[in-house]
């Protein structure tokens, strides 16, 4: 190829497109040395190619639709009396139990209680996954493992099914006593400066509330409760280390896991009471506006010490060591290789011509790059993904051959006009395959239980990108080589 | 390449449909029984019928690893990859204690490099309902594509009987050979069913849309199909060795799957669809077939030495 063809082609904004998109894709993926002179690169990897464990979580709770006559509280008040759990009204007609019952069960306690049950899906509510993967998140944070990842999976119905916990660098064993694991909670009251006295444990807190927002001060809060021995020990602590009569510079703190989550004096009428008698109902307020709700939702949690409000159970898990994630990741840069020397080597059998050949694999191991570039901001690349990747590698080498075939029909390429009609035929086959593929992968991308969603978000987003940016620039470089 | 001397001209549409139909008869009873005794067309893997999957690396014999793990409900048999001494092992439903045991002892004896996975029944249930009506899904999706490009209806048909064909025969052959449906196999199936239309599209738009004689298309249209489909297999083996070597599981399963289901895409394009749209042509069009049997069709247009280009233009022109 001379340097006039050459020019030629770059010039061409399909082409320049392309070739920005290749050095924006290696800048985003960005392969540098680390500190200690160790390759890497700025891609995600899941942790099958990394090393660490996985959990998945059920939960022990029913989500049910219902049909009642009575008024909507005194069924629910009836439900709860009769099943002595925590049943929640999640929507106008619909019911969280936190309690696990068969559909069976469910449906004669329900009749019992005065309704129907219409619909039954064990799960939470979408509120509910929400705090619980935020206790969860809570828990990893502090117990400072890093490079964890919570998700809620929801069903069809839009309620949260279960929760998949990922974490990086830890055993399968490790993962389920980090998530099993009782945070240490404590009640101090601070003496002089920094030093600080024990007053009670976590064991002493009988019953956590739910945020609250006090309807005068319009100042957010979380109550709870205390054991009657609690609540003595808090008294007496209370008044020996000068709490209650200086409450200002004698403030109670908090602590999980010796890490301060609150602090503030007893209010003027709360150590009034205290100086008389121990209190049992406690609330400690956080403060107005959005601030203050934050605040309160993480002080709730912190007073659970880390337990859920619905009981779980494992429903999966797994883990990968760190060795065996890296020897994974030689293994399928090796497959994706392989991949592209044998699809270069068929190629070249076919066409026994490097100036097509080279273009041909060249653009291929560009959308590749582009592909990578883009799924670093949206996709780690777990097995699943790679797969997708040399799938890609796969149909994109196909189209190119549809339109190099089409292209090169009745032998050289004629006028540019031609040319383009050509093209634009090939250009029509691409389009309604690649269509199909697209549509093929969808509901692998919408079915949000499975770990497949990158594999197919990765491949439809791999043909998009064929059809839009590498195919048409292929077109244009095979023209300028074949017109020499 | 034995492929390449295959003459998509020289037989009779009913010759070419002949033999798919009965492979297509034959897959669809063995995927039928499966189907009355497990309740799904291909038998469930682990991902779907709950259990637990360790892989490990090791230099012990079988018998070894089968004493190691004797207090575990291990599953035979055990499978090994090459030169890597990666083993690949299976286990039955499991209690929450009895997982963690073997999760520590994984820890002490095989410190180095291995995987576990464990897939509880409920879960694998929900995942399960999922995938199967993701293949509906996207086969139906995939159909509604079809008819959209094509809108007439007997090629549309040829091209969605062809796929379905595809995946019927896959499944045959994975109940065949012990492959489970799998989350790994059933992403290979939905991809397979997006792969294997390629080439149908490429074979019914050039007859379609193209002019010129039927012979030259067909010939045409196969010259072009048969290298898209092998460089496909050819990037599919590639991931098949190297993914056997490790014993990756998911990646061994998707390029097996694909690998099987890009081979009855040959069959099924080039006889199955290829014969139906002959049949179409040559029925809707019978001028054209007299006008296509002149001397002898030795597809003498597609070498690139040939005159350039000026002859294009007798077909061009729409």
């Amino acid at each position: 190829m001379n340097r006039k063809t050459f020019m030629n082609i770059i010039k061409d904004w399909r082409v320049a497109l392309l070739i920005i998109l290749v050095v924006l894709s290696i800048i985003s993926i960005g392969p540098h040395f680390d500190e200690n002179g160790q390759f890497t690169t700025n891609l995600q990897f899941g942790l099958d190619l990394q090393g660490g464990a996985w959990l998945q979580l059920e939960f022990k709770s029913v989500v049910a639709g219902f049909e009642t006559d009575q008024p909507v509280s005194q069924f629910i008040g009836n439900l709860q009396n009769m099943t002595d759990a925590e049943v929640i009204q999640v929507t106008e007609n619909k019911l969280e139990i936190r309690k696990l019952y068969t559909q069976d069960e469910l449906a004669s306690l329900f009749k019992s209680a005065g309704g129907t049950l219409t619909t039954y899906d064990q799960a939470v509510s979408p509120a509910t996954g929400d705090d619980v993967k935020r206790i969860i998140e809570n828990k990893i944070n502090i117990l400072g493992t890093k490079d964890a990842k919570v998700n809620t999976l929801t069903d069809l119905a839009g309620n949260v099914k279960y929760i998949r916990v990922e974490l990086a660098g830890v055993s399968m064993s490790q993962a389920q006593q980090i998530i099993g694991k009782q945070g240490k909670f404590e009640i101090r009251v601070q003496t002089t400066g920094n030093q600080s006295e024990h007053l009670i444990f976590g064991d002493s807190i009988t019953n956590v509330g739910v945020p609250t927002q006090d309807p005068q001060t319009k100042a957010w809060g979380v109550s709870f409760t205390l054991s009657e021995a609690g609540a003595a020990d808090f008294q007496q602590g209370s008044i020996k280390f000068g709490a209650t009569s200086d409450p200002d510079n004698h403030e109670l703190m908090m602590f999980l896991d010796n890490q301060t989550v609150y602090s503030a004096p007893l209010s003027p009428d709360l150590a009034q009471k205290l100086q008389a008698s121990p209190v049992r109902q406690l609330v400690a307020t956080t403060g107005g506006g959005t601030e203050g709700l934050d605040a309160a939702k993480n002080l709730e949690i912190h007073l659970r010490a880390g337990a859920l409000p619905v009981d779980v159970a494992i429903s999966g898990s797994g883990g990968v060591t760190a060795e065996r994630g890296v020897q994974t990741q030689y293994l399928v840069l090796l497959a994706g290789i392989l991949a592209l020397v044998a699809v270069g080597v068929v190629v070249f059998y076919r066409y026994r011509e490097p100036s097509i050949v080279l273009p041909m694999i060249l653009v291929n191991a560009s959308e590749i790059i582009i592909l990578l570039g883009i799924a670093r901001y949206l996709q780690q690349l777990d097995l699943a993904t790679i797969a997708g990747l040399i799938a890609v590698l796969g149909t994109g080498i196909d189209q190119l051959v549809i339109i190099t075939d089409e292209v090169l029909h009745e032998g050289r390429v004629p006028s540019a006009n031609l040319y383009e009609k050509r093209l634009s035929r090939a250009l029509g086959i691409i389009v309604a395959s690649a269509a199909t593929v697209v549509i093929a992968m969808l509901p692998l991308a919408l079915m949000s239980l499975s770990t497949l969603r990158g594999f197919a978000i990765i491949t439809m987003l791999g043909v998009i990108i064929g059809v839009t940016i590498t195919r048409p620039a292929y077109g244009r470089i095979i023209m300028n080589i074949l017109a020499k | 390449m034995g492929f390449y001397k295959y003459d998509v001209n020289r037989y009779t549409p009913k010759q070419m449909v002949v033999i798919p139909l009965i492979l297509l008869v034959l897959a669809l009873i063995s995927v039928g029984v499966t189907w009355a005794q497990t309740g799904l067309p291909v038998k469930p893997g682990i991902d779907f019928s709950g259990g637990t999957a360790v892989t490990i690396t090791t230099t012990q014999t079988d018998a070894q690893i089968e004493a190691a793990f004797s207090g575990f409900p291990l599953q035979p048999p055990i499978e090994s990859g090459v030169l890597s001494g990666s083993k690949y092992l299976k286990f039955g439903t499991m209690s929450d204690a009895q997982l963690q045991d073997l999760s520590s002892l994984l820890n002490t004896m095989y410190p180095g490099a291995y995987t576990i996975d464990h897939v509880g029944e409920s879960f694998g249930q929900n995942l399960q309902s999922q995938a199967i009506l993701a293949i509906i899904f996207s086969f139906i999706g995939m159909a509604i594509v079809v008819f959209l490009v094509f809108r007439t209806f007997v090629p549309s048909a040829a091209v969605v009987l062809s796929a379905f064909a595809d995946i019927v025969m896959t499944g045959a052959v994975m109940n065949f050979i012990g492959l489970p449906l799998s989350l790994g196999t059933t992403a290979a199936l939905l991809m397979l069913i997006g792969y294997s239309v390629d080439s149908d599209i490429l074979l019914t738009m050039r007859v379609l849309k193209r002019q010129g004689k039927l012979e030259d298309k067909l010939a045409g249209a196969f010259h072009t199909g048969i290298i898209m489909t092998s460089t496909a297999i050819a990037a599919v083996i590639a991931m098949l060795v190297v993914s056997w070597i490790g014993q990756i599981t998911i990646l061994l399963d998707i390029s097996a799957v694909l690998l099987i289901g890009l081979i009855f895409d040959i069959l099924n394009t080039w006889l199955t669809n290829a014969g139906i749209i002959k049949w179409y042509v040559t029925k809707s069009e019978p001028s054209a077939q007299v006008k296509a049997k002149p001397p002898k069709p030795e597809k003498p247009a597609e070498k690139p030495v040939q005159a350039k280009g000026k002859s294009a233009s007798r077909k061009e022109k729409k």
